[in-house]
């Protein structure tokens, strides 16, 4: 979903003082057990993901652990080798966004110039109501399908523009509020006090106590961004055929889910492996209030 | 009082300044997409002279200002313009068939996903078997990690093909034949939705219990169903409209996905289409009403939520 969904709860995401350990660890597990299969599944099995290896549509086998798809290449290499790229966007995706907005959202809260501040976040909100997914398909129109920057496939550019063009909002407005409730501490009252530069007290002060609620973000944000990735095929964007995408994998599967559930069920698998790892980073990170019984 | 209409103006201008926003940003975008549309639209062998007429005809060929003027003040006459693909045709007539099913779709799931998440919420909060809760709570972490398209993908198989209880995709043309085909993708983005409020419901639930006017409900002897019905759940489903207004743009960019998985014939595809044809105003008109909607769906929320809790008829 978009980033906007994780919002409410994020906005007052403060890293507790004692993280719920287990949830951390599950979850550090199971995006660790997909980064790694991405990372190394590629290095051990050599086999090509655009090779035609067996017959069409052959359900799991020991040869094939996730089968064959439309026209006989193997699911499981392309499922990991989809997962190189897919984690690699996302990344590409969160970081730019991550560090823009977690700036420009700091100086805007810091400084006393109510003007900058006005435009920001009109700007903000007017991308805010725009239905994401809408103004990505219209980048990816004036990017081209066919851009490409080597060494990314075709289609890269299209998402990675879009990302950042939009992403960096939240990231602004959640590092804005953060700002505001830092200035009323004594801690930054203090550097006025002490007579520090504007540049000293955002660099020294500000930032490394806004960038934990915008990087707890960030997490949720990955998973958001390969999401909206796979998405793009069934809109008849994002990664061009026939490189290994998760997405379109999926979208591929969908054409034959009533002979070869294996395609897209899959890479499902792995995507709610990662996304349910994720999730539980996420919520290990943002207070929760204890259980209290009602007998 | 003074505070529902401050809200609704807000909200109005709020939807005014959106629709500017989205006509003037679609238009410039549009002028940046590569490549001629009326070449586009009358295909290469087309003679210059014939794609010069057409494109001054559509005002393409206007300088950028221009068009944003005319974009602007036919937003205000109500004007969306024509189609490229479909000449003559008006963009609203050809939406809002769209817009009908995306519309039906993101209300069923809207219902459900409200329901379902105070129900399960609720649910999680009073039960008195922790470990109820915890494979509840886990049950949600992984919807909440399950895009909509996802779901769909799994749905779909489960209930329409290996079940045969659901049709795989598709669209009836009219009611009440059309549910048929809804509920299946409706679920789907409960899926997400509904774990979201239930949630925030179980959390919200378990904060009021904790709160000193239960605890003294409980001292007095006030039976136990009465605590939870007038006490916890009243509070209990605060949250749920400010959250689902929240997620308003979520859902449309998920419905909108949703409808690609199950082949609806919601703006989704109008969208999809209207993509590859180049057909730039109807690629305008499906941004500006989905954002409209979003705005107006916000608004909603806002006076509902009002109408909900008195304290915020008062507050400001």
């Amino acid at each position: 979903m978009t980033a906007a969904a994780q919002v409410p709860g994020l906005a007052s995401a403060q890293p507790t003082t004692r993280p719920k350990q287990l949830e951390l660890r599950v979850g550090i597990t199971l995006i660790a057990l997909v980064v790694l299969a991405s990372i190394f599944i590629p290095i051990f099995n050599t086999t090509d993901p655009n090779a035609l290896v067996a017959a069409p549509l052959e359900p799991p086998s020991l040869a094939h652990p996730f089968g064959t798809d439309t026209v006989g290449r193997d699911v499981f290499i392309r499922v990991f080798t989809a997962g190189r790229l897919d984690l690699t966007l996302a990344v590409l995706g969160v970081i730019v966004p991550l560090v823009f907005g977690t700036i420009l959202g700091t100086v805007i809260g810091a400084s006393r110039k109510k003007a900058l501040d006005v435009v920001v976040m009109r700007f903000t909100d007017g991308l805010i109501a725009f239905p994401f997914i809408i103004l990505v398909l219209m980048i990816v129109l004036i990017v081209g399908p066919e851009a490409t920057i080597p060494p990314l496939p075709p289609g890269a550019p299209s998402v990675l523009a879009a990302t950042w063009l939009v992403n960096w909002t939240t990231y602004a407005r959640l590092a804005r509020l953060r700002t505001h409730i830092l200035r009323q501490e004594d801690f930054i009252s203090a550097t006025g006090l002490l007579g520090y530069s504007r540049t000293r007290v955002i660099t020294k002060h500000l930032l490394p106590s806004v960038w934990p609620t915008t990087a707890t973000f960030a997490v949720s944000d990955l998973l958001s961004i390969v999401a909206l990735i796979a998405a793009l095929p069934f809109l008849g964007g994002g990664i061009q055929p026939p490189t290994a995408e998760w997405g379109s994998i999926m979208y591929e599967g969908r054409g034959v889910i009533s002979q070869a559930w294996w395609i897209s069920f899959s890479t499902v698998g792995v995507v709610l492996l990662l996304g349910t790892g994720v999730m539980m980073v996420v919520d290990s990170l943002v207070s929760t209030s204890r259980r209290a019984l009602l007998p | 009082m003074i505070a529902i209409v401050r809200t609704f103006w807000g909200r109005i201008l709020q939807i005014v300044l959106v629709a500017l926003f989205v006509t003037i940003g679609t238009t410039v975008l549009i002028r940046l997409v590569p490549g001629d549309p009326a070449r586009s639209i009358l295909g290469a062998r087309a003679s210059d002279e014939s794609v010069k007429a057409l494109n001054s005809e559509l005002g393409l060929d206007l300088p950028l200002f221009e068009q944003l003027t005319n974009a602007v003040l036919n937003l205000f006459r109500g004007d969306l313009g024509t189609s490229f693909a479909f000449r003559g045709q008006d963009v609203i007539s050809l939406i809002l068939p769209s817009l009908s099913v995306t519309a039906a779709l993101a209300a069923i799931a809207l219902t459900l996903s409200a329901v379902s998440g105070i129900a399960v919420g609720l649910a999680l909060a009073l039960t008195k078997r922790p470990e109820l809760d915890l494979a509840g709570r886990l049950v949600m972490t992984v919807l909440l990690a399950t895009p909509g398209f996802m779901a769909g993908l799994v749905l779909l198989y489960i209930f329409a093909i290996n079940l045969g209880i659901a049709p795989a995709g598709g669209w009836a043309g009219e009611w009440p034949d059309n549910a048929k085909y809804l509920w299946l993708p409706a679920l789907a983005l409960t899926a997400y939705l509904g774990s979201l409020v239930a949630r925030a419901v179980r959390q919200a639930a378990l904060e009021t219990i904790g709160e000193s006017f239960v605890q003294a409900a409980r001292t007095r002897g006030v039976p136990r169903r009465r605590i939870v019905m007038r006490h916890v759940l009243p509070n209990a489903i605060l949250p749920v409209i400010p959250l689902l207004g929240l997620n308003a743009g979520a859902l449309v960019s998920g419905a909108v996905i949703v409808e690609a998985v199950f082949t609806l014939p919601g703006l989704g595809s109008r969208l999809v289409e209207a993509m590859a044809s180049r057909d730039l105003p109807v690629v305008q008109g499906i941004a500006l009403l989905a954002a409209v909607s979003i705005v107006v769906f916000n608004l909603l929320a806002d006076l509902s939520n009002m109408a909900a809790d008195p304290r915020l008829r008062k507050t400001h």
